[in-house]
């Protein structure tokens, strides 16, 4: 990002996998700090904490970030974003994605944690068909 | 030009009773071809899956007017 800073926007689309059974509360959890301002500083909290995301774990992360513990909790338990959620699982699968992470390089498909070069290279491809 | 009658004289060892002439296969063959281009012609264009992607603006990114737009479907765990 800082590389290509203002050329590029970032979309973060939640798709948590049936088979991890933690992610989905996690997904909520980072979207209750979004509506507190602090998406972001949550998101990179939960790769870093990976794959601790029982309640209590949430809870502490919210509380590190300095986001009003109640607020959060009453969030999370009332799976205010759970529709949110719903709604880019839903995206996912009617695009096919089906594995994580895929991103869409302005509609082009990358799967999978791929090299850096790679990256550039679909980036540096999609900046000259935009000049 | 021939008749339809003299051309099937012409064929040898067709039988003359139950066999229609090749004019006949021809003539059916074009009419279905015909049939087919026609049908292909007029069907409407395939449709084409569109998905509307929708994005909260807190899981947003960069200046809103970047060349390029980066959309993450990823898991936490």
């Amino acid at each position: 990002m800082t590389e290509y800073e203002g050329r590029i926007r970032l979309v973060f689309k939640d798709r948590p996998l049936a088979m991890h059974t933690l992610a989905r509360p996690a997904h909520e959890a980072a979207r209750c700090a979004g509506a507190a301002g602090k998406y972001w500083a949550y998101h990179d909290r939960l790769f870093a904490a990976q794959p601790r995301f029982r309640r209590a774990d949430l809870l502490v992360y919210a509380s590190e970030l300095g986001l009003h513990s109640d607020t959060f909790a009453r969030c999370l338990d009332e799976h205010r974003f759970a529709a949110d959620v719903d709604r880019d699982v839903d995206e996912a699968q009617a695009l096919g994605i089906n594995s994580t992470p895929t991103f869409l390089i302005n509609g082009q498909r990358v799967i999978g944690a791929t090299s850096i070069e790679e990256f550039r290279a679909v980036i540096e491809k999609a900046l000259r068909e935009r000049r | 030009m021939r008749t339809a009658a003299s051309y099937a004289r012409c064929v040898k060892g067709l039988p003359r009773r139950g066999a229609r002439s090749p004019r006949v296969y021809y003539s059916s063959m074009w009419t279905i071809l015909a049939l087919v281009v026609l049908a292909v012609g007029s069907a409407p264009p395939a449709a084409r899956a569109q998905v509307e992607i929708t994005w909260s603006p807190s899981m947003v990114k960069g200046p809103t007017g970047a060349p390029v737009t980066i959309v993450e479907f990823s898991d936490y765990q």
